[in-house]
């Protein structure tokens, strides 16, 4: 023991000094959020759609599995924490699902090296490149679905236009948006109705059961079309008119954000280096 | 969207994120760019003349999109899936409206983790552009000569196959670059346990909606179509004829006892000796496959004949 400090003091003193400083400092910030009633800062959503797609892109260029694995890990972590696990789960297995699909191809007809595991053979670059393609999705999707479950649609949908896309698109989206629920709920009352006239009975065939449903269907098209006359008028009255000029009414971004934004760009950039580097 | 509206089931066909080479992600981007942009053309144009249209089209997009997040029962599997319902979209709004909507559904879907952000590209063009216009095209065709549910459904089948083979495709092209015919039969066979089951549920529900709509509301299909002229007749006749001709004879000489190896052989002795190995044509068979290279030829020296065809008939 006595011999640490016999020797060259400089890295004690060094790690010391920074720790109880940082300590110091650390203990103070957190008085200090305390103290201002401060609950943490949305991030804007442009910037969280943003940065979510240039990291699915650096994903999908990225040669080693290690990355996608960490990002997925992390991103499991985060849906706990923030107690949207379940949510995330039943989302995350459609994904998988043609991940894993094109793993067993990939494993079974790519490659030279066979692999026999006694019921089967296997190529071992095969299972090398599909398990790559399933971390990617599996990262990827992650991320997908932890930005869909923590960010408001009418959010992902307002930062639409700032993103550059035409306008006749999101008027499209507006009333669409809207009326998928409508029209979601009129179809399931519609299918109820027919089910309590036994419209869906199992002992009724293919044929039958397709009929139904597709009556129900046919049923709700027509309804679109007399119910977009009456929103046709509503419009008007509101002084809409094709060709409408919408003002740019979205918020410039915050100086903050742009930095948040600029440091995750770049951390993500340093994520491809890390990967070729690995 | 709440989990209530999207309970999707099934194996889905839209690619996911990860999956597609970046080259592949800007590819279908910018192909689908280019369609969803003739679209939004369309689009206006028909709004400027009927401004009812833009509410129209919402909704029945609003409509076709729940439709198509419904489950419909599968023959033969014994589970149910969800249908492509784009040919049914284009058949009542028109093929390029119904790219714009399915674009638009698409971006919907990634909320609920089918498809991506950067694979909608791709999922646009297979399901948006290849499932609408291949299924409007079939019904467009059909309709003359078939009963209005009959050609409905073919567009619904049609669409659907041609949907799930495009995905196929797109799967090959980037992950298999390689040998990409082989990994686009192998991933088109995958598929077919439960697609092509789909595709023939996809056929029956179109073919009713489209049969109850025109029994309800004839004018939103709209009963005239535009026939087929001679020309388009005569070109149909004699591919089939030729079809024909070309499949008896490999078939003949298959009971002969031909090992079905093609006219390679026959063309490279008789038709053309002096070949260069490394020509175009052979670096592009190679790099497509056969089959691609050829539907390649034959879709340029098509519209070369059929456009100087046009140009020497108004001529004379």
């Amino acid at each position: 023991m006595l011999q640490w400090l016999t020797t060259d003091p400089l890295n004690g003193i060094v790690v010391t000094i920074t720790f109880f400083i940082s300590l110091i400092i650390g203990r103070y910030l957190r008085e200090k959020r305390s103290q201002s009633g401060y609950r943490g800062r949305m991030i804007d959503s442009r910037i969280m759609i943003f940065a979510a797609f240039i990291l699915i892109i650096a994903m999908t260029v990225m040669k080693n599995w290690h990355i996608p694995v960490i990002i997925s890990i992390l991103c499991m972590f985060i849906a706990l924490r923030l107690g949207i696990f379940r949510d995330y789960t039943k989302k995350i297995i459609f994904p998988l699902v043609l991940a894993l699909f094109i793993l067993a191809i990939q494993g079974l007809t790519y490659g030279v090296n066979i692999i026999d595991l006694g019921f089967i053979s296997v190529y071992s670059e095969g299972i090398e490149y599909g398990s790559l393609i399933f971390s990617r999705v599996f990262a990827s999707a992650s991320v997908l679905v932890l930005l869909v479950i923590t960010t408001p649609e009418n959010e992902l949908l307002g930062s639409m236009r700032w993103f550059g896309v035409p306008g006749t698109i999101i008027e499209i989206c507006s009333l669409m948006t809207r009326y998928i629920r409508t029209f979601s709920y009129e179809g399931k009352k519609l299918k109820l109705a027919q089910e309590s006239r036994c419209g869906f009975s199992r002992e009724q065939g293919f044929t039958k059961r397709m009929h139904n449903i597709a009556s129900i269907c046919g049923l709700l098209i027509t309804r679109a079309f007399a119910r977009s006359e009456e929103i046709y008028i509503a419009m008007i009255s509101r002084a809409w008119r094709p060709g409408l000029q919408y003002p740019k009414d979205y918020l410039p971004l915050d100086k903050r954000d742009i930095m948040f934004g600029l440091v995750l760009s770049f951390g993500i950039i340093g994520l491809i280096g890390l990967d070729r580097f690995l | 969207m709440k989990s209530s509206l999207v309970d999707l089931g099934g194996l889905n066909i839209h690619i996911s994120d990860g999956i597609l080479e970046p080259r592949w992600i800007l590819f279908w981007y910018v192909l689908s760019a280019i369609v969803i942009a003739a679209g939004l053309r369309v689009i206006n144009k028909r709004i400027a003349v009927d401004p009812v249209y833009l509410p129209r089209i919402s909704l029945i997009g609003a409509v076709v999109f729940v439709i198509s997040v419904w489950h419909i029962p599968v023959p033969v599997t014994g589970s149910s899936s969800h249908p492509v319902g784009t040919p049914l979209a284009a058949i009542i709004i028109g093929p390029f409206a119904a790219v714009v909507i399915s674009a638009i559904a698409l971006f919907f879907q990634v909320f609920v983790a089918h498809g991506g952000l950067t694979t909608i590209g791709a999922n646009v063009f297979s399901m948006g552009i290849v499932g609408a216009f291949g299924g409007y095209l079939v019904y467009r065709s059909l309709k003359k000569f078939s009963p209005l549910w009959f050609s409905a459904g073919m567009a619904g089948l049609i669409g659907s196959i041609l949907t799930y083979l495009m995905t196929a495709l797109q799967l090959a092209l980037s992950l298999n670059p390689e040998n990409v015919m082989y990994y686009w039969k192998l991933y088109s066979l995958g598929f077919i346990p439960t697609q092509l089951p789909l595709a023939f549920a996809e056929f029956a529900f179109t073919g009713y909606v489209i049969e109850y709509i025109s029994r309800t509301k004839q004018d939103l299909i709209g009963t005239e179509g535009h026939g087929m002229d001679r020309f388009t007749k005569t070109a149909l006749v004699l591919m089939v004829l030729i079809t024909s001709v070309i499949a008896a004879g490999a078939y003949i000489g298959y009971l002969g006892g031909s090992d079905m190896a093609g006219v390679d052989s026959t063309v490279e002795t008789l038709a053309a000796p002096d070949a260069d190995p490394g020509g175009i044509g052979v670096r592009l068979m190679a790099r497509f496959g056969e089959p691609l290279g050829f539907a390649f030829v034959g879709i340029i020296g098509g519209l070369f004949t059929g456009y100087f065809c046009t140009e020497l008939r108004r001529r004379t």
